[in-house]
């Protein structure tokens, strides 16, 4: 009896075996028939053209293929609160006013807007000819008035809204459950919608340029509180046509776009990650990433890449900041020592083939504001220990313990280079320590640390983001504890200054002193390092996200 | 199945509730008084403690932990895995079921290739023993297991999709060609293991007195090597296939990666670096249920096939 389900079993087993390697080999040999995807958005006829696997496939047609982050949040403009995210969701949706090219703010569904003589009042005059994606309404005052109120509804819980639009008069009320709308926002006729604000504040356009202030359909939302968002119904350039997690994101062109009707007919991001150069070597995507490894040759000209690298400065900053209450650092000197002990230079050249931006002040040279001639303590091994022997810990050291936000395992190449250097030139062990980084920022907020790194990638083109933000003494991410009445004082007058030139000259003066003060030492402004195919035409170098794949097209004459 | 049998499966089915809940308890706790939470992952450098309010009371992190286990048992009950703090308009059985289905697919016909070639390969390498062919077999498959994933990946993929332009490397489903290479990194590996258990497990039969019976009736040596030695040998190979069995669903870290498989392994990185919750608590209990369920099988199977097994259980 035994022997028979033995044979039985036996036979299952070959069958299995034989079966799955039928299919397997008959799958193969017709080339991948069935999707199991299910694709119910008309795909253009892209799925035929993909046989060719080398020469010039992706260059015929108008469909960008380029590889994403799997967002980190729904595609609800008021969840957005990162860059991978945001990328999508402001190609899907649009607000008031948006970013052109060079990062100025231009108006988007607002036609014109009036700011009143105290700067408290603005009226915006909207457009009366956009219409919604997928509905035929067309966007009123109403909408946007909608849209505020949804984000500051605390049962929402948008993490941004009291960031960016704060200044609104009534918002706060409402994201506290005191009031149930914001009172500051009111819809005057269609196309009128007046925003008042509770300080004047230059840069309040450029913080409605954020996701969070963008407009969203209240017939969709309400209809569908839940599951929207795989369809959103927006005003931007292109439409969500599929969002498949750690897949596959898919853009089609709006074709009722009202600031000019985008030239690709669809942007695929491929979350997948995966062997991105490889993929991009083998014609799959039109653009690609340099990895560490192969940046010394693709900057060089050694690589056949190098005529299709593209590096993008980003608009951040990446740095190292000293909690000014903890020994050593209490002492400026020690601060001094260290900042001028740093060859940033070296490393920049040694580690990332010098395709890195050092860092000698805060702002980023590409944000408005932004100074050449105000700069930090240069490197000066001389000076350095000269200022260590007479600060009051020489000789005297105490435990330092630089934590940073990561895996634990090997310290960052750029962290143990630094330290490093601080051994070689001061004769001080610093000790790197790794934290889970959700728990990192839990410290952070606690001024745990004594020596920390990190960093800050801009919100919006404006200094007030990284200046007033970081080193304002009561801002919540002023995370090093740095405190300076002086500075307090011309952030304070800058924030109610009207003339953008006078405003830009505080911050500068501003961010001169908190250099003086060594309250962090800047290391470097960030650059990705991409691979654009020749094809690709008008691809911009921007170093914040923003609406740009409108202004793409390819260029199929360019192989 | 006779009552003996069904008795003892009930008494297996029923051990692996209590292994559950404790499973479930200690991965909630661990969760949530583990220092960060998602909220603090989602606030950022822009954390304060109003906005942190709101959306603690959003995902219900505001109450004590036992409460909130209770909600989740009670919403286990109901079939509610609950909800993903990164795609909060997926529900985790949306998040995770076609990242489940992706990696069990390719985990299945990898593991068929791993056992068709696993198989064969032992029984040569056993009936090969004390010629260098035996050491020659085993050796070369064993130096296929050595090579690390993430070595073996780009090196394929430099050859077949950017020199022979075989193959593309994107992600177009289960069933597309672009899945020959990391099915190829997925099974062969396997192949020596499963061909060392084959080989040891043929060796002991080799001499046993019902092959040497078989010999003497005279019987074609193909016979005997096939019916009599094989079939009995793959006996103890049921434990293997059956501990393999949840291993299936796991996926392969570096082969998703690489490949940019929307699988379960990449799915996990994921969920545990956000940190996701509800995702990180169903991955868990999704993987020690069928681990429960394939030992279950497993004793079945022999309950099954030697009838020893039962008669114990029926005592026991």
């Amino acid at each position: 009896m035994s022997n028979r389900t033995l044979t039985l079993m036996m036979g299952f087993v070959a069958f299995l075996i034989l079966a799955v390697g039928v299919v397997f080999i008959a799958v193969l040999a017709t080339g991948g028939g069935d999707d199991t995807g299910g694709s119910d958005v008309p795909a253009s006829g892209s799925t035929p053209t993909k046989k060719s696997s080398s020469g010039g496939g992706i260059c015929d047609g108008d469909k960008l293929v380029t590889f994403g982050s799997d967002p980190n949040s729904i595609l609800d403009p008021i969840q957005v609160r990162d860059e991978a995210t945001s990328e999508y969701v402001v190609e899907i949706f649009g607000g008031l006013v948006t970013l052109d090219l060079n990062l100025k703010v231009v108006p988007d569904i607002a036609r014109e807007w009036k700011i009143s003589d105290d700067g408290r009042t603005y009226t915006f005059k909207l457009r009366d000819d956009v219409v919604f994606q997928n509905s035929n309404r067309r966007v009123t005052a109403s909408d946007f008035k909608y849209s505020i109120d949804r984000a500051a509804d605390p049962a929402n819980g948008s993490p941004t809204v009291t960031l960016y639009l704060d200044n609104i008069v009534g918002l706060k009320d409402r994201f506290n459950n005191k009031a149930t709308e914001v009172s500051g926002v009111r819809a005057v006729d269609d196309t009128t919608l007046e925003i008042k604000l509770i300080q004047p504040a230059d840069y309040f356009l450029a913080e409605l340029t954020y996701p969070v202030a963008f407009v969203v359909e209240k017939d969709q939302i309400q209809k569908n509180p839940r599951n929207w968002t795989q369809k959103p119904n927006g005003t931007g350039p292109f439409k969500l046509a599929e969002f498949t997690p750690a897949e596959r994101i898919r853009l089609v062109r709006n074709d009722r776009y009202h600031l000019g009707v985008a030239k690709l007919s669809e942007v695929d991001f491929e979350l997948g990650g995966g062997s991105i150069l490889t993929r991009y070597q083998n014609d799959e995507l039109h653009i690609g990433a340099v990895p560490g490894i192969e940046l010394d040759a693709v900057k060089s000209g050694k690589s056949p890449l190098s005529a299709d690298y593209k590096p993008q400065p980003r608009m951040a900053i990446s740095y190292i900041a000293f909690n000014p209450e903890k020994a050593p650092f209490d002492d400026i000197k020690v601060r001094q020592a260290l900042a001028m002990s740093m060859d940033t230079q070296k490393i920049n050249e040694v580690l990332f083939f010098g395709s890195q931006r050092v860092a000698d002040g805060i702002l980023p040279p590409d944000m408005p504001g932004y100074t050449e001639s105000v700069s930090g303590p240069k490197y000066d091994a001389a000076r350095a220990r000269q200022l260590l022997a007479e600060s009051k810990y020489a000789g005297k050291m105490p435990r330092i313990i630089l934590t940073y936000g990561g895996p634990a395992g090997d310290a960052p190449d750029l962290l143990t280079a630094i330290t490093s250097g601080w051994k070689e030139v001061l004769g001080i062990d610093v000790e790197l320590e790794a934290r889970d980084y959700s728990a990192f920022l839990r410290d952070l907020r606690k001024r745990n640390f004594q020596a920390f790194d990190t960093g800050w990638i801009a919100d919006y083109p404006d200094p007030e983001d990284f200046i007033d933000k970081l080193f304002y003494s009561e801002s919540i991410q002023n995370e090093q504890g740095y405190k300076n009445a002086e500075v307090d004082k011309i952030l304070l007058q800058a924030r109610s200054e009207r003339d953008k030139n006078a405003r830009f000259a505080l911050y500068a003066r501003a961010e001169q002193m908190i250099l003086d003060d060594v309250a962090i030492i800047p290391i470097l402004w960030p650059v990705d390092h991409l691979l654009v195919k020749p094809c690709v035409k008008n691809w911009p170098q921007i170093s914040m996200t923003i609406p740009k794949y409108r202004f793409i097209e390819i260029d199929s004459t360019k192989k | 199945m006779g009552p003996g049998l069904f008795g003892y499966v009930v008494r297996r089915l029923l051990w692996a509730v209590p292994v559950l809940f404790a499973i479930s308890v200690i991965v909630f706790w661990i969760l949530r008084l583990a220092p960060g939470s998602p909220v603090d992952t989602i606030l950022g450098q822009r954390y304060d403690e109003e906005r942190a309010a709101v959306l603690n009371r959003k995902y219900g992190y505001d109450q004590p932990i036992y409460i909130q286990y209770a909600k989740y048992v009670n919403n286990l009950f109901h079939g509610d895995l609950g909800v993903s703090t990164r795609h909060q308009d997926f529900t985790v059985s949306e998040v995770i079921w076609p990242k489940v289905k992706v990696s069990s697919e390719l985990g299945v016909i990898a593991m068929c290739i791993t056992f068709a070639l696993g198989i064969p390969v032992g029984v040569y390498a056993a009936m090969a023993r004390g010629t260098f062919l035996d050491p020659l077999t085993i050796g070369s498959w064993l130096l296929l297991d050595a090579i690390p994933a993430f070595v073996a990946i780009p090196i394929l993929q430099f050859f077949l999709a950017l020199k022979l332009g075989w193959v593309q490397l994107g992600w177009e489903g289960v069933w597309s060609p672009n899945i020959i290479l990391p099915v190829l990194v997925m099974s062969l590996p396997g192949v020596a293991g499963v061909a060392r258990f084959m080989r040891a497990s043929v060796i002991s039969v080799m001499n046993e007195d019902y092959v040497r019976t078989a010999r003497a009736k005279g019987l074609k040596e193909r016979t005997v090597v096939i019916t009599h030695i094989t079939r009995n040998a793959l006996l103890p190979m049921i434990t293997v296939i059956g501990l393999s069995l949840p291993g299936i669903t796991a996926g392969a870290l570096f082969t998703e990666q690489y490949f940019g498989i929307p699988g379960i392994a990449r799915e996990s990185l994921a969920a545990i670096t956000a940190p996701d919750f509800d995702v990180i608590l169903a991955l868990v209990l999704f993987g020690s249920t069928l681990f429960v369920l394939a030992n279950v099988l497993i004793d079945i199977s022999y309950a099954i096939v030697d009838p020893r097994v039962r008669v114990g259980a029926r005592r026991g």
